[in-house]
């Protein structure tokens, strides 16, 4: 562990070579080239030691701070230069450019970002304009996947959100730390089943709003091997499957699961808009409401835009697109439907009597009854996202399955989640504790870079 | 010839009727002359046939004044029968379709659409009932009394039917419906607003049940009895509730200890009976020094198998001066002292059951004569210390005395001389009293004229004659148990002449033969029930004789009897009353025989009880076509072991 963290976490140095820069927690094919001559480095250092140094200010931490701008604006001369010699070259796949284009992006992002952070701890005064002037950076993020659109999502890895989050954490702690608690709520899988509904009061524009494509929700694989293709539901069982590939993949560390910097910091407030345009949920909509989750988006898009192919094989007339629906319903199907003479039906037998109680004249009705009008169609279960999603399957279909293609660029997602949201949520500490504890020696090292 | 119509007009006929009970009675005067009967068709409200076959000429004659109809006792009614006997304009109130086992709800919708004014419905016992039957019951929408004991498939969904349709009901019996649950009485608290009797005994519900029973406001009486799951927590609830109970029966509730009976002896008031019999027994004398609370009201107390010291028994004399009857069967603790002190205070007893107390001695029978003299019951099983010095001063200070149960308690002749002055003795049981003797028999003979029911169970020393004194004396006789009497002979049974005799039970006794049972079944015509179990002599012509005199014959038990199959298939084949046969170990009946006789008696029957060997060898179809008509089969298992 010690010695993966050192791997991914140390900054890394400027030398272009694919050997050190290679981040064994990435497994996606684009960044396995030789020709990706830039690592998508952690800012943490850099951008940790600005906060702790953001409430007094410091001419050292500054110039620090600048020569670290520096390096960085060299660095990504380095990688422009990289891109012109490829082309001249004529040996590159648009897919490889795409993802250097992608990094020069995020590379420039990030330099704007801590010039405006580091003037933000020289000049207080301009914290509330830069706060307001958040949204538009976030958007810039957003709209990469739409210029890359043939991509798989984790393209746009390298976004460094963590130590953007970091940074507009250090300026608005009182709003931006909010939205971080939300969002860590949404990777909880067990609190995800009220997501979207739970009063998400975030304000239009705080948060990232990203879409996916028809063909992205209905995949049925979100891992394929970058060897022969196949494809896996859960990165775990990609992990696995390498192995076969040779004995490189058979590492401790290649076999481990992608873990998280435990100082690393939450992404961005994310919400996602459905495909289908003219849904409530599809962010063109003048009553917009985003979807939280990637489940939330698989199971809204499957159950009010695709046809309920799964039948209930106890009763033939129920009909479900969510597989899970379909299970929590033959659950309570077939014997233990309680009928009134109403023609309404009740999964239990008391809720059947308090029914009866309630209303004069009616009765439960025997077994063979006739069934005066049925109530053929339960309303679709909330759109908003995972509902009845309890199963132990489930819960591990999403965790590997849906969410890492998103986030494993980061490689904390999951590995760190539980000490992440430990800390986080710990009411007596702040960020800020939090971070001096956690990276006071890189703070030190960095400025030897 | 004057008629004396003329004297005596209709209205004052029908008024002397009301002081008539006895059906024999009524047929007499049936018989005087055609005003006297058209006298009897106005006033008759009830009849209780005891076959089909004259139930439409019966209806028809009394179809307008009839309001009650009883047809438990009708053997093959089927739902055609019962449809079709019914006449359709009728002012029917009750009927008792109660064993009623080959009616489906079928026959019950149609019985409640014909008679629109019903009133009260019993399909108690009826087994195979279950929601429909109950469904077509609800569309009784007058009901106010319905009793469905015993119809083990009613569930919830069956009360809640009734409870919906029938929502006048005042008194609800479902006894035994074991598939009913706190949901539905729930349901039916909330539906049936103006209950006021309900008996939900050994029925699975919970406290819950009670909560929701507390509720009701007419509530007067409730019976628990043997409810497992109660305990004192839903007694708190009925104690707060809003109903004012007058009765309660929580005996056989094995949770419910004295600290519910206080909490509830505290909240109800007005209880007038309580019966707490068989209760967890700890702490009984904090419920006892709680009676003071009620007091005056209560008139009914029964505390069998209870731990109940002296002092409580005085508590109990001391504050419940109205008490009518008091149980204290197998009370441990009960002793001369305890009940001196309970007959000094409650003077109005008028039934004393003392059954297995087993340190009860005259003392105490001295103290109840001196002090209740208008005890009518008394109840002395197994007070073996008791002795003639007790009895004596019993009969001459009670002499109201109409049932006493001595037996097991050893007396002899002498007793039963003292006895024999109490005239107006109705029930007398001297059962394990070895010590009787003829000599005795004949005071009781001489004497006890009105006698109704007397049990000598293994009273060993009786002879021929004093069944002969008894046949004589006591020509009201109803019931006569003789089981075991090894030295009564055909003699003996030649002198049962009694008409009125209908439970007779003659088990065990190895001299008779069917000469006897001859002689008996012309001088008793009314019998119902014969027991003649293990009477090893009789064979067919005992059959015969029974199947030719004893037309009501109903229940029957002919194990053991060295009847054949002839004998069986004219017996099960002529008896038209016949429901009930015991015949099990019959080893002269072969398969065949036993296959044509329950073919011949098909549809009648209602229980039967066989050997369970045959279960394989008896046609499956026959079997089938026996339960489709209601009919209940048991199958024992004994081995054939002859006792003499």
């Amino acid at each position: 562990m010690d010695q993966k963290k050192r791997s991914s976490f140390t900054y890394p140095p400027r030398n272009n070579s694919p050997q050190e820069s290679f981040n064994p927690n990435y497994d996606c094919p684009q960044f396995n080239s030789q020709n990706r001559t830039e690592s998508p480095y952690p800012y943490d250092t850099p951008s940790q030691f600005f906060n702790s140094q953001s409430r007094e200010w410091d001419p050292h931490a500054l110039l620090l701070n600048l020569s670290f701008l520096e390096q960085k604006i060299h660095q990504t001369q380095n990688i422009v230069r990289e891109m012109i010699r490829t082309n001249e070259g004529q040996n590159c796949n648009i897919s490889e450019l795409t993802a250097q284009r992608q990094l020069l992006t995020t590379d420039l992002t990030s330099t704007i970002i801590q010039l405006i952070s580091t003037a933000g701890s020289f000049l207080p005064t301009i914290r509330t304009s830069l706060l307001s002037g958040n949204a538009p950076i976030t958007q810039l993020g957003s709209s990469i996947p739409s210029a890359s659109s043939g991509l798989s999502p984790s393209a746009y890895q390298p976004n460094p959100s963590p130590d953007y989050e970091e940074l507009t954490k250090g300026w608005g702690e009182n709003g931006v730390e909010s939205a971080d608690q939300i969002q860590i709520e949404d990777l909880d899988v067990k609190e995800g089943e009220d997501v979207g509904q739970d009063g998400d009061t975030l304000p239009i524009g705080s948060y990232e709003v990203l879409q996916l494509e028809k063909e992205e929700i209905l995949a049925p694989h979100t891992h394929f091997c970058t060897i022969c293709g196949k494809g896996f539901k859960r990165d775990a069982n990609l992990r696995m499957h390498m192995r076969g590939h040779g004995d490189e993949y058979k590492s401790p560390a290649a076999l481990a699961k992608p873990a998280r910097e435990p100082g690393s910091q939450p992404m961005p407030v994310k919400r996602y808009s459905c495909p289908f345009v003219g849904c409530k949920r599809n962010k063109e909509h003048k009553n917009f409401q985003p979807l939280k989750t990637l489940l939330c988006v698989k199971n809204h898009y499957k159950r009010s835009h695709c046809e309920k192919s799964y039948t209930c094989s106890r009763c033939n007339t129920k009909k479900f697109s969510v597989i899970a629906d379909l299970k929590t319903h033959e659950k309570h199907c077939g014997r233990d439907k309680w009928l009134c003479s109403c023609g309404t039906t009740f999964s239990r037998k008391d809720k059947l009597f308090g029914h009866v109680a309630l209303f004069q004249g009616h009765t439960p009705a025997l077994p063979s009854d006739e069934v005066k009008g049925k109530n053929e169609e339960i309303n679709d279960k909330d759109d908003s996202g995972g509902v009845g999603y309890n199963d132990g399957d489930e819960y591990l279909d999403m965790k590997g399955g849906y969410f890492s293609p998103m986030v494993n660029f980061d490689s904390f997602s999951f590995e760190g989640l539980d000490e992440f949201s430990r800390t986080t949520f710990d009411p007596t500490e702040t960020s800020f504790s939090f971070l001096r504890s956690g990276s006071p020696d890189f703070a030190r090292k960095d400025p030897g870079n | 010839m004057c008629d004396i119509t003329t004297v005596l007009s209709v209205d004052l006929l029908a008024q002397v009727l009301d002081w008539l009970h006895d059906s024999r009675d009524l047929k007499s005067c049936r018989l005087v002359s055609r005003a006297f009967l058209q006298a009897e068709r106005m006033h008759r409200r009830a009849i209780r046939p005891l076959r089909l076959g004259p139930l439409p000429v019966l209806l028809r004659r009394y179809v307008g004044s009839l309001q009650s109809l009883d047809l438990s006792s009708c053997p093959s009614l089927d739902d055609s029968a019962l449809s079709l006997s019914i006449p359709c304009p009728n002012n029917l109130r009750s009927v008792s379709l109660s064993r009623a086992t080959g009616v489906t709800w079928r026959g019950l919708e149609v019985l409640v659409s014909v008679c629109p004014k019903i009133e009260a419905i019993d399909i108690s016992h009826c087994v195979g009932f279950g929601d429909r039957e109950a469904a077509a019951v609800a569309k009784a929408c007058w009901l106010k009394e319905l009793r469905i004991d015993k119809c083990l498939n009613v569930t919830d969904v069956g009360l809640a039917k009734v409870a919906v349709g029938c929502s006048r009901l005042e008194k609800l019996g479902i006894k035994w419906c074991f598939e009913i649950s706190d949901i539905g009485i729930d349901l039916l608290v909330k539906k049936c607003l103006e209950l006021r009797e309900l008996d939900i005994s050994y029925l699975k519900v919970g406290n819950e049940s009670l909560r929701s029973i507390a509720s009701l406001p007419k509530l007067e009486d409730l019976a628990l009895v043997g409810c497992e799951y109660l305990d004192d927590e839903g007694l708190y609830f009925l104690s707060n509730g809003n109903c004012s109970l007058q009765s309660i029966d929580v005996s056989r509730c094995e949770n419910v200890t004295s600290v519910g009976l206080t909490t509830l002896a505290e909240g109800q008031q007005r209880l007038r009976k309580i019966n707490a019999g068989n209760c967890s027994p700890v702490l009984t004398s904090t419920f006892v020094s709680k009676l003071c609370t009620l007091g005056d009201t209560l008139i009914i107390l029964k505390l069998d198998k209870l731990q109940l010291s002296a002092s409580a028994l005085e508590i109990v004399g001391k504050n419940c001066r109205n008490l009518f009857e008091i149980g204290l069967s197998k009370c441990n603790g009960v002793n001369d002292e305890g009940i001196s002190w309970l007959v000094e205070g409650c003077t109005h007893l008028s039934t004393i059951d003392l059954t297995c107390c087993l340190l009860v001695t005259d003392k105490s029978l001295l103290s109840i004569a001196a002090c209740c003299r208008g005890v009518k019951c008394l109840w002395l099983e197994s007070c073996v210390l008791i002795s003639e010095k007790g009895l004596d001063q019993i009969a001459t200070c009670c002499t109201d005395l109409k049932e006493i149960d001595l037996t097991d308690c050893n007396v002899n002749d002498n007793a039963l001389k003292c006895l024999s002055r109490c005239s107006e003795l109705l029930v007398l049981k001297i059962g394990l009293c070895s010590g009787v003797s003829d000599i005795g028999l004949s005071f009781i003979g001489t004497n006890c004229s009105k006698l109704l029911e007397l049990d000598l169970y293994r009273c060993t020393a009786i002879t021929d004659d004093g069944l002969a004194a008894i046949s004589n004396g006591c020509k009201r006789l109803k019931k006569l148990n003789l089981c075991y009497c090894n030295q009564i002979s055909d003699t003996g049974l030649s002198h049962l002449q009694l008409e009125e005799l209908s439970d007779l039970e003659l088990r065990g006794m190895v001299r008779i033969t069917s000469s006897g049972i001859t002689a008996m079944a012309v001088g008793c015509r009314s019998l119902t029930q014969l027991d003649l179990k293990r009477c090893y002599s009789i064979d067919d012509a005992g059959m015969w004789a029974l199947a030719q005199y004893t037309e009501n014959l109903r229940q029957l038990t002919i194990s053991y009897c060295t009847v054949t199959g002839l004998g069986l298939c004219h017996i099960l084949g002529s008896l038209r009353c016949l429901q009930d046969v015991k015949m099990v170990h019959l080893s002269w009946v072969s398969i065949e025989g036993f296959e044509l006789a329950l073919r011949a008696s098909c549809g009648k029957l209602k229980k039967v009880k066989l050997l369970g060997k045959l279960q394989d060898v008896l046609s499956p179809e026959l079997l089938q076509t026996l339960q489709a008509r209601g009919c209940r089969i048991r199958w024992v298992n004994k081995p054939l072991v002859f006792k003499g």
